[in-house]
């Protein structure tokens, strides 16, 4: 890979400590071997993201990752592909790969598994070399090797060490004599780790010498190691805005309740993780959705929801990829009397047919059309007669309609078309331009009795529906 | 004030007129209910601003009439004045000092409502009933914001019969807010449109909608130094979008969230999904309420992007809310809102108005 910038690691799952050529598919393992729910087979995105998942949606617990090894299986540490491993293990991890890819690059030279069982043993031990990716290595290999052998601290038991050495991992603090030579250069490195306790056992003779020496080349592959880590996830958040791809729901947790994110596929989803992208450690990060700005609107259907952890188990993916679809047609909907997708396999909207508002469709009809006082209104006010009194009561100069209604009959024309009745006392002191219209008038009738205003008369306000 | 400022008895402060008591649904939640509701839904809520002392409360209904309560510190809700228009009454809003209140009506009239005279006089004018009006105060001006179905954002010094200013809109206004210098406006067919008032009010952009559905409500949202940044908007589908105007991320800062829906299990099911009806964000805390069709009220925190709490389901849609202006009261309207069609309308039924102490439930989750 050479690629400095990703901490000089393949990617690795922190919870089987598996291998992986790229992050992509290391995700995707991760989705579909630890954070898969078993009732129902859901991926989520994080650890924490399926343990909540299988609390709201099926009211289980889970306090271990699905198919981790033991010491790997904590379901609250949010992990995502290689962002949220904790620095230990980390580092941990560089020691065993160093010490892998030495080894291995000793047995290729010598196909001696027993250096290997050495190694494994040593490994854990105080060599702490960095994993260096091979070329690092590779870079040292040349330089040592002529050092080691030359020194000749080859231990008998290390017939192919001496080639090895430089290449191999430092970690055999007792055996190598050889890897002191070798060592020597990886010493260094391992120093970055803790070089002490290394050395000294290593080469009482080789470090004066080696250290500075094999420092330098040490170093600068290791230098980059450490901060690799910082660039590493800075650089992350810069990606994301560009991949999209993936469904990587900015709000790993979140996004799998409640909706069916998961499926990358989905032609809405995607579009919506594409907003999204990037991050999942970011918990307020994200979510997805918005393309508001519009173009980006790849985002056919629904912004997935985002509040998904916390409420109640929402619609899970069935249900986002019905409301997906109830989304689609509505979005073409162009003229007024245009119906909306109200049904469909998962989902149906409660609201009547027509694209047109509740109070829109509300106000069409006669009974509140009626551009005059309802007639109901004195029923009204003497059915709820306590209040209207105490109203009256409250205010002397009580201007209720119910009063003025004998008045209102007197059309105070205007110009405008709203009769608005119940100004007759105040206009006379105020606008008269506000007047109310004529037209209203004749038709207006004594109170037809019922409160439910059935009755409509036919004059309604000038033409308009309204 | 400081009503309901802690969990005082207040559901037993009777306001007398409580309905049975007994576990039917129209009070689920045991809040206190105004007495005298309107008789017909109410379309509006609005409580009275700092300026004043004390809480007054102002519903708008489809019975033409809009009512004033004053809500005493001991939860007791006591009717005050009362006003009709010749038309439902769509929309309420209150002056900045607390001394009007006006009031937008199906007749295509918007009033202003003087509370100490208790007169009103007309003070706006459409061609088609106005569903928004709001008071706008500005350094250099004040005026009414009035949007109406005919397609106009209409501005009006309530001295003059002729706007201000008028502006034309895409198409019908289906709801709208004002924090100054900021005003929203969603309209029919999705669209959206973000007016600043600086100066004077000019569209400043129109924004894609961030939602496939219908648009029902908005509500803008401050930063922590209480200027107006960002936009709720509710659609008809059970859904909410937190839109930020100028967000560092955009994709990573808006986000939707699913609401008002029933717990469709993950069988075979379908699940119900309602409109938001209203909503609403708490003057200090920042979170928000939201009421649906389902008949459940629902708080959320934003910022954390959870949900704080939903209510249990009343019998009836909820058709508006709001807080006052200390955000201690939450006040909630339960009345039919024509979601299933005329055919499930019932005139005989009750409407109520229930408010409920608001001061510990809405405030934010400490974010992880």
């Amino acid at each position: 890979m050479g690629r400095k910038k990703k901490k000089q690691m393949k990617p690795w799952c922190w919870y089987c400590n598996r291998d992986f050529d790229d992050e992509k598919i290391l995700i995707q393992h991760q989705k579909a071997k630890h954070f898969k729910c078993h009732i129902c087979h859901k991926k989520l995105y994080t650890g924490p993201g399926l343990a909540i998942h299988c609390m709201q949606v099926h009211k289980e617990t889970i306090d271990s990752v699905p198919n981790a090894i033991p010491g790997r299986t904590d379901i609250e540490l949010e992990i995502y592909g290689m962002e949220g491993i904790p620095d230990k293990d980390m580092q941990d991890r560089r020691r065993v790969l160093e010490q892998k890819s030495h080894e291995s690059q000793k047995k290729q030279n010598q196909d001696d598994s027993d250096e290997e069982d050495d190694e494994d043993e040593d490994e854990a031990g105080p060599s702490s070399f960095q994993q260096p990716a091979a070329q690092p290595q590779a870079a040292y290999m040349p330089p040592m090797h002529p050092g080691p052998q030359a020194q000749g601290m080859l231990p008998a038991g290390y017939p192919g060490m001496p080639p090895m050495l430089t290449g191999v991992p430092p970690m055999i603090p007792g055996m190598p004599p050889v890897m002191p030579g070798m060592p020597p250069g990886m010493m260094p490195m391992g120093g970055m780790m803790p070089p002490g306790p290394a050395m000294p056992p290593m080469m009482p003779g080789m470090p004066p010498g080696m250290p500075p020496h094999v420092a330098r080349p040490g170093m600068p592959p290791m230098a980059p190691a450490a901060p690799v880590t910082a660039p590493g996830i800075a650089s992350r958040p810069a990606v994301p805005p560009t991949q999209s791809t993936a469904s990587k729901p900015l709000f790993p947790s979140a996004v799998q309740m409640g909706t069916g994110v998961a499926s990358p596929s989905a032609a809405p989803a995607s579009a919506e993780t594409q907003s999204a992208s990037s991050k999942p450690l970011f918990p307020s990060s994200a979510q997805a959705q918005q393309t508001v700005s519009g173009p980006s609107s790849t985002t056919s259907d629904s912004p997935k929801v985002t509040f998904p952890a916390y409420t109640q188990p929402f619609s899970t993916s069935p249900v986002a990829a019905s409301s997906s679809t109830v989304a689609k047609p509505p979005a073409t909907v162009t003229s007024k009397p245009a119906t909306l997708t109200t049904l469909s396999a998962t989902s149906k909207l409660m609201h009547p047919d027509e694209d047109i508002s509740l109070e829109e469709r509300r106000a069409q009809l006669p009974r509140y059309q009626r551009l005059i006082p309802r007639p109901g209104q004195t029923a009204a006010v003497a059915a709820s007669a306590p209040p209207s009194g105490a109203v009256g009561g409250m205010i002397p100069a009580q201007r209720v309609i119910p009063p003025q209604q004998p008045g209102i009959r007197h059309p105070i024309h205007g110009q405008y078309g709203g009769p608005p009745q119940g100004m007759p006392g105040y206009m006379a002191g105020g606008m008269p331009p506000y007047g109310q219209s004529a037209p209203m008038v004749p038709s207006y009738q004594a109170g037809p009795p019922g409160p439910p205003i059935g009755i409509r008369p036919p004059v309604m306000s000038p033409g308009s529906r309204y | 004030m400081s009503l309901f400022g802690t969990n005082t008895g207040f559901g037993s402060g009777g306001t007398g007129v409580f309905g049975s008591t007994t576990t039917d649904s129209h009070n689920p939640m045991k809040d206190v209910e105004v007495t005298s509701p309107p008789d017909d839904s109410i379309s509006c809520l609005a409580f009275s601003p700092p300026t004043m002392p004390g809480n007054f409360l102002i519903g708008g209904s489809w019975a033409n009439d809009v009512r004033c309560w004053e809500v005493q510190d001991n939860g007791q809700t006591v009717p005050k004045a009362q006003q009709m228009h010749t038309g439902p009454v769509l929309d309420v809003c209150w002056s900045d000092d607390g001394s009007k209140v006006f009031t937008a009506s199906c007749d295509k009239t918007a009033k202003m409502w003087d509370l100490n005279s208790n007169q009103t006089i007309q003070i706006a004018q459409h061609e088609g009933p106005i569903r928004t009006i709001h008071w706008i105060k500005a350094p250099n001006y004040s005026c009414v914001m009035t949007g109406s179905w005919d397609k106009t954002l209409k501005f009006w010094d309530t001295r003059s019969p002729n706007p201000m200013m008028s502006l034309q809109m895409p198409e019908r206004c289906y709801c709208a807010d004002v924090v100054y210098p900021m005003a929203v406006v969603a309209t029919a067919e999705r669209g959206l449109i973000v007016y600043q008032l600086e100066n004077q009010p000019s569209e400043f952009r129109r924004i894609e909608s961030p939602l496939k559905h219908q648009h029902r409500c908005v509500a803008i949202f401050k930063d922590k130094q209480s200027k107006p940044t960002g936009f709720a908007l509710g659609s008809i589908e059970g859904r909410v979008a937190i839109h930020y105007i100028n967000p560092p991320n955009p994709a990573k800062d808006n986000f939707t969230f699913k609401c008002h829906r029933s717990n469709g299990t993950n069988t075979a099911t379908p699940q119900d999904i309602y409109a938001v009806n209203a909503i609403s964000f708490h003057p200090v805390h920042g979170t928000l309420a939201t009421v649906g069709s389902d008949g459940r009220f629902s708080f959320w925190d934003k910022d954390a992007r959870t949900k704080l709490k939903t209510s249990e389901q009343l019998d009836q849609p909820i058709t508006a809310c709001c807080f006052n202006n200390n955000g201690n009261i939450f006040a909630y309207a339960s009345s039919y809102d024509w979601s299933k069609g005329h055919e499930y309308y019932n005139p005989q039924k009750k409407n109520y108005i229930f408010l409920r102490n608001a001061a510990e439930e809405l405030k934010p989750r400490n974010k992880k």
